[in-house]
């Protein structure tokens, strides 16, 4: 609990493991996704048909709430996946907390959320989540491809939201000590994403593009 | 009097407990595992996905294992939605386990993988339309079929349609002869009726040439009497090709018989360039 508070472990979280976190962040991001293109391009029956178009189509098509059918057939589900992803992606970004230390660290600032809002978001988090880490539970063909990896990069983007709300109302423990860990956990969560499923952020828009560009060639709509 | 109902024994997987069964004999299946060794096995696992191409890194990579693909698949909603029907489950089942394996499973497993392959999936695409990612899960599923299909473990029925077409080049065994007299004797027996209704066969340079699916000139004769009639009405000048390939029913395709499924294709198309068609009209 020491250690945990104390400065000499803030400095080094603030310092030196930002620069690895975000080093291993976007090179690791970049190197995967070349990677993957290289891969795709050996696969000579790929490339050749996809179409801008078609991504476009099937982007838009996917990544708003109930157009695609599928989206349509599970409300519920629908609902918690978009609160989820949105609150997780801007939260981050736009925290006055954050910006702050952007700005001490490079002189820059962009718009922040305010408050409330922030923490309500951050709730929604949590909350989606926990609904998430149910249904591998309860929902049974879930349930049968579930394995010990999926609670894992749950919990990985789970952590830093539960301890940048407590270190926020300074519940549970010290505030420098929940500060740390909140820290702590945002940068293991950064580094996680080339290496896990959590790449699937980036996967997506190439999967995407793929199989809208396979429905354009089929003549079908997105369903 | 009490009738004793047989009560049949149910199978219920070694790797996945949840994964119950009818017993379902088929010598296909339970003849040729016999000839299987987990060299063989292996060899063929890996000869089949190599490097890991692009496709399936970019399914296991990114499968979040959600299981909204089961939704989509008409098994598992057909079947009450047992969870093991769900296309995932159908990946998890088979290619995953056999990639973490390396290859190193055996003939039962095949055996079980056959049975998930081609009798529980029938390679719809219904999945790869909800799947949030668009994943292509039929690829996976498809690559299984080619494992089990190198390996010779295919169900009796499908095995039996590559043979056709492997030997004759179509589904129903039909030789050469067969294809010209069936076209022939139908042009007789229709042409009775109408002023100048023509079978062609071999035309040059015409509007469309037709190409039916094996059953239709063997088992469902009134296909070929029917198209001929509509083809008269319409005024469409059209043709059969007079030699293979005719059919365009590609069941080698189903099984994943790479090498067959080219000559076929090969042949429809070299019949197309050689009478200089413009359109291929092809039954289903």
């Amino acid at each position: 609990m020491e250690f945990l508070s104390s400065t000499a472990l803030y400095n080094i979280l603030r310092g030196p493991l930002v620069w690895i976190a975000f080093i291993v962040f976007i090179g690791g991001s970049i190197y995967r996704v070349k990677s993957f293109i290289n891969l795709v391009k050996e696969d000579k029956t790929i490339l050749p048909f996809i179409s801008l178009k078609a991504t476009l189509r099937s982007l838009l098509h996917w990544l708003v709430p109930f157009a695609s059918r599928r989206w349509r057939l599970k409300p519920v589900f629908t609902i918690m996946t978009f609160l989820f992803h949105i609150c997780l992606v801007f939260t981050p970004i736009f925290l006055l907390s954050h910006n702050i230390l952007w700005y001490e660290s490079w002189g820059i600032t962009w718009w922040t959320l305010p408050e409330n809002t922030a923490d309500i978001m951050t709730l929604i988090v949590i909350f989606t989540s926990i609904f998430f880490f149910l249904r591998r539970i309860f929902a049974k063909e879930v349930k049968f491809v579930t394995f010990s990896s999926d609670y894992i990069i749950l919990a990985i983007s789970f952590l830093p939201f539960l301890s940048g709300f407590l270190a926020y109302h300074q519940w549970l423990l010290p505030h420098k000590a929940m500060l740390n860990l909140h820290i702590l956990f945002g940068e293991i969560m950064l580094i996680a994403i080339p290496f896990t499923r959590l790449f699937h952020m980036i996967y997506f828009f190439l999967t995407r593009s793929f199989m809208g560009s396979q429905f354009a060639l089929w003549h079908s709509k997105e369903w | 009097m009490a009738v004793k109902e047989a009560v049949k024994k149910k199978i219920v997987s070694r790797e996945f407990p949840e994964y119950i069964r009818d017993p379902n004999p088929d010598i296909g299946l339970d003849e040729t595992i016999k000839r299987l060794t987990p060299e063989k096995i292996e060899k063929a696992i890996k000869a089949v996905l190599g490097g890991r191409s692009a496709r399936i890194k970019a399914v296991l990579d990114t499968c979040i294992h959600c299981g909204l693909c089961a939704e989509a698949c008409q098994w598992y909603l057909s079947n009450d939605k047992d969870p093991t029907y769900a296309p995932v489950a159908k990946m998890r089942m088979t290619i995953w386990e056999m990639i973490k394996r390396e290859g190193k499973v055996d003939a039962e497993f095949i055996k079980q993988c056959a049975r998930i392959v081609f009798t529980e999936c029938n390679i719809c695409h219904r999945c790869s339309m909800y799947c949030p990612y668009g994943l292509d899960i039929t690829f996976m599923i498809g690559m299984v079929r080619r494992i089990c299909f190198l390996l010779g473990v295919i169900p009796q029925r499908q095995m039996d349609q590559d043979q056709a077409h492997i030997v004759s080049l179509n589904q129903v065994w039909y030789s050469p002869n067969d294809w010209l007299d069936t076209n022939q004797w139908q042009e007789e027996e229709i042409g009775a009726g109408f002023k100048d209704l023509r079978i062609p066969i071999d035309k040059e340079g015409v509007e469309a040439m037709w190409l039916p699916l094996g059953a239709e000139p063997k088992t469902g004769i009134y296909h070929i009497e029917r198209t001929a009639k509509i083809m008269y009405a319409a005024g469409v000048d059209w043709t059969v090709p007079g030699k293979d390939v005719w059919d365009s029913s590609n069941m080698p395709m189903f099984v994943r018989d790479f090498e067959t499924m080219q000559r076929i294709v090969r042949g429809l198309y070299e019949n197309a360039a050689r009478l200089r068609v413009k359109k291929m009209v092809l039954t289903e």
